[in-house]
């Protein structure tokens, strides 16, 4: 029992991470309803992008954050613009073969510009322990803990508080209406995927930090994102954040009482179970799309 | 399907007709994983690779000719390294092959090998028993866990004074080969086993496994993991605040792992059969040539390519022609002086001869502190 802090303290940790990590794909798959399987891939680029801005261009942490969400945020726009605008309307399908294969030309794009070697993100400080009692953490994840939490509020905030806000969920409930009414629809799902990329890259580059940037981890984060939102249900940031708690606690417990090998089938139990009993997610609005 | 297969026997068919037109090269094909999530080691083997090809081209090249390297992606999955095989024999018709990177690629493509009766060099591969399936063609210029287990063993019981060790490896093939032969060896000497753990390639946060390891108050904790795995892992043990003596095997002591894992990587020990910090005179030059090139010292697996495509090259010369049966008889009497000892091989194929270091990082370097020539399976 004395191993038990520890293990909630850990998957506490890890479920913020996974909660920021599947942010963007709240946004995007859960607003937009766009199956985006690149969504790895702009996790993956904001942690490349972060190790670039940090050891080539010289900058400190937190400004390299700045630029790396302006560089993604463009990313993220001309994507929506010139690629997505394109199958929208038509489906899920398209969008599927859409951003898979984005995806693979995300991956072999980085692999070609800065090949395949894990890379370091400068930290935004020292990497020792902090003891609490039992619990041993480190200043870098209470501090990405920290910033997480910062950029869910904020998200929440934009997408309840403000006008921009309101055109978003006027849009996604009906683009028709919303059109008619004067919102320009075209803009707001560019912003919608631009701010989406924009947090996964931010979640790339911080997580990055902590472990490091390589141009292949997007698979899994794609998978554990869908899992996330999935749990806590389409569209709701209250339920990124249970879903992600859910599944960083499960896997903590898994993996100290049970065994690490086989952590990773944990998540998808949880799907299955949630789409068993409870198919609309944790935390879902209730609401059919026109 | 009939008109494809009837089409895929007509191609063959010509191919086997057209006489292989005369090259003015020597062509020797190798696959190794370029994409996927061992890309960044296959390149370090494709950089030796290219080094060893240069060299030997640089001195005349072989039967009067300039050696070609022909570098084929097989992704470390079998069905890609056997699609990769089939291109080089039949479109390059290369001469010898070397590769693949991962046991179970190689695996699949030692038929492939035996079928156009083509020699086939791994510089990699350690899974134990692909040298126990008589297939004459194949030749392992590489360790394995076994061999490292018995090497070290002792000297790791008795320098590192250990009594409780905990085990954690990769869940695959090789990490749980690593951990099976270590914890054999070193139980067979008295150390406890209190922990044996594995986790997934691309994992990132150890933090739980570590709980674990804490509570398990082992003395020393052996790790089998690759390059970055391994860095993580390394890096959140400190993390954790804990002090216990680490260990292991994979691309540890290279100059990437340390680079990555920074500070955390002090005192930590790694059995290797390669490290750039060996101190032999022709090391010496290698790593000068290797680092004049690629502007980083190499490791296990840019030493891996340096000396499999030697030891092809060697045998191609000594051959003296490009027949394959000929170039498999002079592969068996190999004696290949590299960097690290001399190579010669087994009537299975197994090298043996050459010498394996354990190594200890201090201040950012892999320090040699023992050395033993790897001895024949018995």
């Amino acid at each position: 029992m004395d191993l038990f802090p520890q293990f909630l303290a850990n998957g506490l940790v890890m479920g913020v991470f996974y909660a920021l990590s599947a942010l963007g794909l709240t946004l995007i798959f859960g607003l937009m309803r766009v199956v985006n399987f690149a969504h790895g891939e702009f996790y993956m680029l904001g942690g490349v992008s972060g190790w670039f801005v940090t050891n080539h261009l010289g900058l400190d942490f937190f400004s390299g954050l700045i630029v790396v969400a302006a560089f993604m945020a463009a990313v993220g726009w001309l994507v929506d613009r010139f690629l997505i605008e394109r199958v929208r309307g038509q489906g899920e399908e398209p969008g599927i073969l859409l951003t898979i294969g984005l995806s693979i030309f995300l991956v072999n794009g980085t692999l070609l510009l800065v090949g395949p070697a894990p890379m370091k993100v400068a930290g935004a400080m020292a990497e020792g322990p902090l003891f609490f009692g039992p619990i041993a953490v480190t200043k870098l994840r209470l501090l990405a803990v920290a910033v997480g939490i910062a950029l869910i509020v904020g998200a929440h905030l934009l997408i309840r508080r403000t006008r921009l806000g309101a055109a978003m969920r006027a849009t996604f409930q009906d683009p028709m209406a919303a059109s008619l009414a004067g919102i320009r629809t075209g803009h707001v799902y560019a912003a919608t995927f631009a701010l989406g990329c924009t947090l996964a890259a931010l979640s790339g580059m911080l997580l990055a930090s902590i472990y490091s940037a390589q141009a292949s981890v997007g698979g899994l984060i794609s998978l554990k994102s869908f899992v996330v939102v999935i749990l806590g249900g389409m569209g709701s940031f209250a339920g990124a954040i249970a879903g992600g708690l859910l599944l960083g606690v499960a896997e903590a417990m898994w993996g100290g009482y049970v065994s690490m090998g086989m952590v990773d089938v944990i998540g998808f139990v949880l799907v299955i179970l949630i789409l068993l009993f409870r198919p609309q997610g944790l935390f879902s609005i209730r609401t059919e799309r026109a | 399907m009939r008109n494809v297969v009837l089409g895929g026997l007509l191609l063959t068919g010509v191919a086997a007709s057209v006489p292989a037109q005369a090259q003015d090269t020597v062509r020797i094909g190798l696959v190794q994983p370029l994409t996927g999530s061992v890309a960044y080691n296959g390149k370090s083997v494709v950089e030796g690779a290219r080094l060893a090809v240069e060299d030997m081209n640089a001195a005349g090249g072989v039967l009067g000719k300039k050696i070609e390297l022909i570098v084929e992606d097989g992704q470390c999955t079998p069905a890609n390294s056997v699609n990769a095989v089939e291109k080089l024999v039949q479109k390059d018709k290369v001469v010898t092959l070397v590769g693949a990177f991962c046991s179970s690629a190689t695996a699949a493509i030692m038929p492939v090998a035996q079928k156009y009766k083509l020699p086939l060099i791994t510089g990699v591969s350690s899974k134990a028993s692909l040298t126990e399936q008589g297939n004459p063609y194949f030749f392992r210029a590489a360790e394995t866990d076994a061999l490292m287990a018995e090497a070290f063993a002792k000297i790791l019981a008795n320098d590192l004074k250990l009594t409780k060790v905990a085990y954690i490896g990769v869940n695959d093939d090789w990490g749980r080969g690593g951990v099976e032969e270590f914890s054999r060896d070193l139980t067979a000497l008295g150390v406890k086993t209190v922990l044996t753990e594995y986790f997934d390639h691309g994992a990132t946060d150890f933090f739980t496994l570590l709980t674990k390891l804490r509570a398990a108050k082992p003395d020393g904790v052996f790790v089998a993991a690759e390059t970055q795995d391994g860095s993580i892992l390394v890096k959140q043990i400190r993390e954790m605040g804990l002090d216990t003596k680490v260990f292991g095997v994979g691309s540890w002591a290279t100059a990437d792992f340390i680079n990555l894992t920074g500070e955390a990587a002090e005192g930590i020990h790694a059995a290797v059969p390669y490290a750039s910090s060996m101190d032999t005179p022709r090391n010496q030059a290698f790593v000068q040539k290797y680092q004049a090139k690629y502007g980083i010292k190499p490791g296990k697996y840019g030493a891996a390519g340096y000396n499999a495509l030697n030891i092809a090259g060697q045998a191609i010369a000594r051959a003296g022609g490009t027949d394959a049966e000929a170039i498999r008889a002079s592969l068996a009497k190999t004696s290949y002086e590299a960097p690290n000892g001399v190579y010669k091989f087994t009537d299975k194929g197994q090298a043996y001869g050459f010498e394996a270091v354990l190594v200890r990082i201090e201040k950012g370097e892999p320090k040699v502190i023992a050395s033993t020539p790897v001895d024949a399976p018995h």
